[in-house]
């Protein structure tokens, strides 16, 4: 026992001591944070303002489409300058609201930011984003604001906008208003395709994108004429009155060009709106209360999600739920990615100390179970130490960032730092660990270089990559067949039993898989053991299958 | 010298078809200096693995230091493999220390001892430089310190003279004695024949995994008969006809066609033989009679053994 601790504490210092290893460790926070950054960047500094026009032959939607387009980059700043206020509060005021009323809380679902900023406008009302829309409409906002921040806030930035309509170029040669919307965009295209720049406060910028839209596009869905019926209806079907357009008969549709196919957040954007802007209008032209209507858009049927099985009077879903359920999936991930990698060091040292021969004298001095039991039990060490680091980062980082704003990340902690999750992966860590790493160790024993444990690394990645072809599907269905047979796969256990824990697994599963999970590592240890012994002093090619199973057998 | 430090009775080791080691017996006496000796693919190093218990014997039994496996008494024992290798990223010290603390002697005194050994055997200047900056043959010196640091009362080296310098063959010579001054038991395998002439008190010479002899070095020398080489104006038959003579074989040499080795009785002077040839008005261009050395035994032994190994 001496002998392997000593091997152990070796093969331990051996790692630890190296650069590479706490450089490619802390490579793995910095990298999650550094892709938030940059998504975070791409996502707003790195997109150029796009410029467009705007060919309103009808002359009813241009003002409406520029209205609501303000309105939303309004409601945008106004959500950045919340997050400002309340990275900038005073500690006395950390969970108060910011004047107006309260934000809707980002959820989860409303990836899209559009969805978002609409009910937003929808909940304040537009009136109070209408004086932020110009220059300098948050001063008075910060100055409100001012009383409750620290003294080291600093000004708030507003944000720029993404979206800028501009006004038509004079040298169109064309009339823009009653001209063909063909012409119309034949004129335009020099400036679309970029040959020609369009000004913007004297400077030169390149036309993104223009909507023309034509005289008739919309008239046909205006209310019947008096005394016209439906079966009189000439050019088109007509139900309950209102008539749809078929065939020749269509109206020229709306024409949105331009040369960037890839980024079609403007298209979405003003098309959403002028159907908005179509609807509005008609229900006004139909005598219907828009004010109305847009309350009965409003409504909704309280709703909640509820867990039968968390206590009575708390059955209801969180938030911090849902990402319970979910976080298995990056526990799982993580568990495959550290396994694989301590796992791979103890194969590398493995074929080191063989093809350096450094194994005859450790082996006059240890013998082979000695051997085995140091290196796996200093490599170990290793992982854990990887762990631990990954842990503290983690913890480190939303400590950092958690604030009652942040909801969803104060959330994400208390899901990880979860009193059965972290004692499950360091559970599973460990006998997945120690599975793994005698069957890499065996493999290391019997080849001399690492191009032919490759050989025998295919078939192992083969059954490894299962767990991650399955671990987004398992949290959907922790109880079902394939989650409940893999369990019991001792290759698989601590994967999908990871996998699976936050659905509280029934006890069964659970416990048996655990002890199977044991036994399943003794035997393995015992296995790969025999094959070790035979095969880290072997020299030549690697054995054949036939010959394992000798060595397995007798294991001289 | 009573006790042994090693037996094997006989011990046989098979790799499939092939007999590596062919019932083989050694008795080796305590405090001896012990040479194997061998043509290459003799069995030389199976053996010595085996002593070691790293390889199993296909048959016999080994006794060693009066255990029956090398790894019960481990801690009494040194160890120089024929492959030399070492943690390339270790200091030589932190090695040296490391290996006397697997053979069970405590950090402190093994990192002692580890400066002490560098220092005496010139590397001090090293102590704290990786293996992977030491020259191969520095590296296979400190391989030799980390095998004795825990003064072992049994080393076994399997060729530590391969791959150094003349200067540092001296300094390996200076350790082997050194550790026989105090007391160790070494057995040590190599094709340097002079090394073993020098240093060893009894030799096993092995061919083809089978003992060819096992005894001290005049015993071999006995056991080569006594030759006389002369280049001469005389026919095969006149030399012949010399007394004391007993076979007359023509030196195969481009050269000289006039070269002859003479075998003479056991007990013949080589003197007489020279006398006889000016009585007799030979011509004698050369005459050659030197002492057997280690060398003519080995080839005389084993010399087929060995042309048919390289052969192979
Ligand atoms: N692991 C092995 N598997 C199969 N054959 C082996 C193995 N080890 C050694 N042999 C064979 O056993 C014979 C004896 O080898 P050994 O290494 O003992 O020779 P040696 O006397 O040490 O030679 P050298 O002077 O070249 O080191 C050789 O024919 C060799 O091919
Ligand atoms: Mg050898």
């Amino acid at each position: 026992m001496r002998n392997a601790l000593m091997v152990a504490a070796r093969e331990y210092a051996e790692n630890a001591r190296t650069k590479g290893f706490w450089i490619g460790i802390l490579m793995v926070p910095v990298l999650l944070v550094g892709a938030v950054f940059v998504m975070r960047w791409l996502a707003s500094d790195a997109t150029p303002t796009r410029h467009y026009v705007v060919v309103d032959q009808t002359g009813r939607y241009e003002d409406a489409l520029q209205r609501r387009m303000d309105l939303r980059y309004a409601a945008s700043a106004f959500s950045s300058y919340s997050s400002w206020v309340q990275r900038n509060q005073k500690e006395e005021f950390k969970g108060v609201e910011v004047d107006l009323e309260s934000m809707p809380a980002m959820n989860l679902a409303d990836f899209n930011a559009d969805t978002f900023l609409d009910r937003l406008i929808e909940e304040q009302g537009e009136e109070k984003f209408e004086a932020l829309i110009e220059p300098g409409g948050f001063d008075e906002l910060v100055e409100q604001a001012r009383p409750r921040l620290v003294e080291t806030a600093g000004e708030f930035e507003v944000p720029r906008r993404f979206f800028r309509s501009l006004p038509l170029p004079a040298d169109l040669g064309i009339d823009p208003m009653t001209a063909k919307p063909d012409e119309v965009a034949e004129a335009l295209k020099p400036y679309l395709r970029g040959e020609k720049e369009m000004q913007v406060d004297g400077k030169p910028v390149q036309l993104f994108a223009a909507l023309i839209i034509p005289a008739e596009v919309d008239e046909h869905f205006d209310p019947l004429p008096e005394g016209e019926t439906e079966s009189s209806g000439v050019i088109g079907d007509v139900a309950d009155g209102i008539r749809a357009l078929t065939g020749a008969n269509q109206p020229p549709p709306v024409q949105y060009w331009s040369g960037n196919l890839a980024d079609s957040d403007l298209f979405e954007r003003l098309r959403g709106n002028l159907d908005r802007e179509l609807r509005q209008s008609q229900f006004v032209k139909r005598g219907i209360d828009v004010g109305l209507v847009a309350g009965v858009q409003r409504m909704a049927l309280p709703i909640k999600k509820l867990d039968p099985d968390k206590e009575t009077g708390k059955e209801e879903v969180s938030q911090a739920d849902v990402l319970r359920e979910n976080a298995p999936i990056g526990f799982v991930y993580i568990l495959w990615i550290s396994i694989m990698q301590v796992a791979s060091m103890l194969l590398n040292n493995t074929i080191e100390e063989k093809s350096n021969r450094i194994i005859e004298v450790l082996l006059s001095s240890v013998t082979a179970w000695e051997l085995m039991a140091g290196k796996l039990l200093g490599i170990a060490a290793i992982g854990l130490t990887m762990l631990l680091t990954w842990i503290a980062s983690a913890a480190a980082m939303l400590w950092y960032w958690a604030s009652p704003e942040a909801e969803a990340i104060t959330n994400l902690a208390s899901v990880i730092f979860d009193s059965t999750l972290l004692p499950a992966f360091v559970f599973y860590f460990l006998l997945g660990y120690f599975m793994y790493a005698s069957i890499f160790l065996a493999i290391g024993s019997i080849c001399n270089t690492i191009k032919e444990a490759q050989n025998f690394m295919g078939p192992v990645m083969m059954i490894m990559i299962v767990p991650i072809l399955t671990m987004a599907f398992i949290p959907k269905d922790p109880h079902g067949t394939l989650a409940t047979v893999l369990s019991w796969i001792p290759l698989y256990t601590p994967f999908v039993m990871m996998n699976r824990a936050a659905a509280d697994p029934p006890a069964f599963d659970l416990y048996g898989t655990a002890i199977m999970l044991v036994f399943a590592n003794i035997a393995m240890l015992w296995l790969c053991g025999r094959i070790f012994r035979t095969g880290i002093l072997r020299t030549g090619q690697p054995p054949r299958f036939k010959e394992l199973l000798g060595w397995l057998r007798r294991g001289d | 010298m009573s006790e042994l430090a090693l037996e094997l009775r006989g011990v046989s080791k098979h790799y499939g078809d092939l007999k590596a080691v062919r019932e083989v017996d050694i008795a080796v006496p305590a405090g001896a200096i012990y040479g194997f000796l061998g043509p290459n693919g003799a069995g030389k190093t199976t053996t010595i693995r085996m002593i070691l218990d790293i390889v199993k014997p296909t048959a016999g039994t080994i006794s060693v230091l009066g255990a029956p496996s090398a790894l019960d008494v481990r801690e009494r024992i040194g160890y120089l493999p024929e492959e030399k290798g070492l943690y390339k990223k270790m200091k030589a010290s932190s090695i040296i220390a490391y290996f006397a603390g697997l053979k069970g002697i405590d950090r402190k005194t093994a990192r002692t001892r580890a400066y002490e050994l560098l220092e005496r055997y010139g590397l001090k200047d090293f102590a704290d430089a990786k293996i992977e900056t030491l020259s191969k043959g520095m590296g296979q010196k400190v391989q030799v310190l980390a095998s004795i640091a825990h003064q072992p009362e049994f080393v076994i080296l399997d060729e530590p003279f391969s791959g150094l310098d003349p200067v540092n063959q001296q300094v390996m010579e200076d350790v082997i004695k050194d550790l026989s001054k105090a007391g160790s038991t070494i057995i040590f395998s190599t094709h340097v024949m002079s090394h073993a002439e020098r240093i060893c008190d009894r030799i096993l010479l092995i061919a083809k995994g089978t003992k060819i002899f096992d005894g001290t070095i005049d015993e071999a020398k006995k056991k080569i008969p006594n030759r006389v080489r002369l280049q001469a104006d005389a026919g095969n038959d006149q030399l012949r006809a010399l007394p004391g003579v007993l076979q007359v074989d023509a030196v195969e040499d481009d050269l000289h066609e006039d070269l002859w080795d003479l075998t003479i009785e056991e007990g013949a002077e080589a003197q007489q033989i020279l006398q006889t040839c000016f009585a007799q008005g030979i011509t004698l261009r050369s005459f050659d009679h030197n002492e057997p050395t280690l060398h003519d035994v080995f080839v005389e032994l084993v010399g087929e053994d060995a042309r048919e190994a390289q052969k192979r």
